[in-house]
């Protein structure tokens, strides 16, 4: 699979977890800096999933890399989430490509 | 002097405007039209939002004259509204807020609503009627809440009238409840229902005009026993719905009746619009408010008198 960033290709995969049996699935996404990777993280974290049960998700930044890990019991419900933060995640980008840098604080 | 940026998008209308103490420095708008016969979902109105909010931004700055630097706060709906189009919007807002370094206010958008009818008729402490496609509240402001004096239990009356229009396919250009107005002010009679039948023809201009007869008095009647319990002498009608000038007619008989003054704002702020976030977003940043960006999540519940009003006495 890949994904179209404007930044650098992006790291996927998805894996079941032999002990707990729910499907796992991996993002990582490199902005040009840490700071960058911060803010799209403090923009995509706040709401919280809109189906409650059988779906989590876990956001964080590592150097300039945002990484997303989900946990789903079902891969059509993972499908929906995933598929909904990569609309988010694009839109993101795509307001700091137009009204970025962040200012220098 | 202080300048508010505004990002409204919980329903159909997507809209960013900018306030400057008191003034409106600009406030554009986007509305998403369904098909006659077809209401907006939440996925296709996010989408519907997604393609345009980028753009409306940029017209936002560029009728106002500013740049983010000129910016001083940045307000958006935290809700109540459609989950899906609220997350479109608060992701760009948080965004922005970020990439220029400045505070972020998550506004409630009935509060939205009453702020900028306020701001606009200078009415003094009027007893509000919010009425729009999902919303019918009756509120009265009382030591630092909107008070909820009366509601709906069930839809809101413009949902009441929208679903209406889409049963009898009416257009949705501009909007289903403006259609209706138009057409219902050629209906000349009164009618009971259920049902009107000459013979092979069916008359609706008279159903409409029965439909909206009945909704309006119901609501001109809860504004009045609430005028009277909080023995207020003025009439704010805030919402989309508030643009129908029937309504506004029915509730200046009640009003004159009682010697009371009525408020409306027109079709560009009775409408959702951006600017009423901003203006509602400007008084509680000046009060103090700010929002964390944790804290920043939207909900598609949010009660009007959970808001602490801190900015009036």
């Amino acid at each position: 699979m890949s994904m179209f960033s404007p930044f650098n290709t992006t790291a996927m995969a998805t894996e079941t977890n032999q002990e707990t049996g729910k499907l796992e699935f991996f993002l990582d996404v490199p902005f040009p800096s840490s700071r960058e990777a911060t803010v799209a993280l403090r923009s995509l974290s706040p709401d919280r999933e809109p189906r409650r049960g059988g779906i989590s998700k876990q956001l964080s930044v590592s150097g300039s890399t945002l990484s997303v890990r989900w946990s789903a019991d079902e891969a059509r419900i993972l499908r929906v989430s995933v598929n909904s933060f990569l609309d988010h995640l694009s839109l993101v980008v795509e307001t700091m490509e137009l009204f970025g840098p962040p200012v220098n604080l | 002097m202080t300048v508010v940026i505004g990002f409204e998008g919980s329903a159909n209308k997507i809209g960013i405007g900018i306030i400057r103490d008191g003034e409106v420095l600009s406030n554009p708008r986007r509305t998403y039209i369904t098909p006659p016969g077809q209401g907006f979902m939440p996925s296709d109105t996010a989408r519907h939002h997604r393609g345009v909010i980028l753009t409306v931004l940029k017209e936002a700055l560029e009728q106002a004259g500013l740049k983010p630097a000129d910016i001083d706060c940045v307000a958006y709906t935290k809700g109540p509204g459609m989950g899906a189009p609220l997350v479109t919007v608060a992701l760009v807002a948080r965004t922005v807020a970020q990439l220029w370094g400045k505070p972020l206010l998550g506004v409630n958008h009935c509060i939205g609503h009453i702020e900028m009818g306020r701001l606009i008729t200078q009415a003094n402490n009027p007893t509000v009627l919010y009425v729009s496609g999902g919303n019918t509240q009756v509120i009265a402001y009382l030591e630092r809440r909107y008070r909820i004096f009366g509601e709906t239990i069930d839809i809101a009356v413009g949902n009441c009238l929208d679903r209406f229009a889409r049963v009898i396919k009416i257009s949705n250009d501009p909007s289903p409840g403006y259609n209706i107005e138009q057409m219902a002010k050629k209906g000349s009679r009164y009618v009971e229902l259920p049902y009107t039948v000459k013979g092979m023809d069916v008359s609706f201009s008279g159903i409409l005009s029965f439909i909206e007869e009945t909704v309006f008095a119901m609501l001109v009647e809860i504004t009045e026993r609430a005028m009277a319990h909080c023995g207020s002498q003025e009439v704010l009608i805030v919402g989309g719905v508030g643009c129908n000038l029937r309504l506004q007619e029915m509730m200046g008989v009640m009003c004159k009746e009682r010697g009371a003054k009525l408020f409306a704002t027109d079709e560009r702020f009775c409408i959702d619009n951006g600017a009423m976030i901003a203006q509602a977003g400007w008084e509680m940043f000046r009060s103090g408010y700010v929002t964390e960006l944790e804290d920043s999540w939207i909900t598609q519940r949010y009660r009007t008198d959970e808001v602490e009003v801190t900015w009036r006495d």
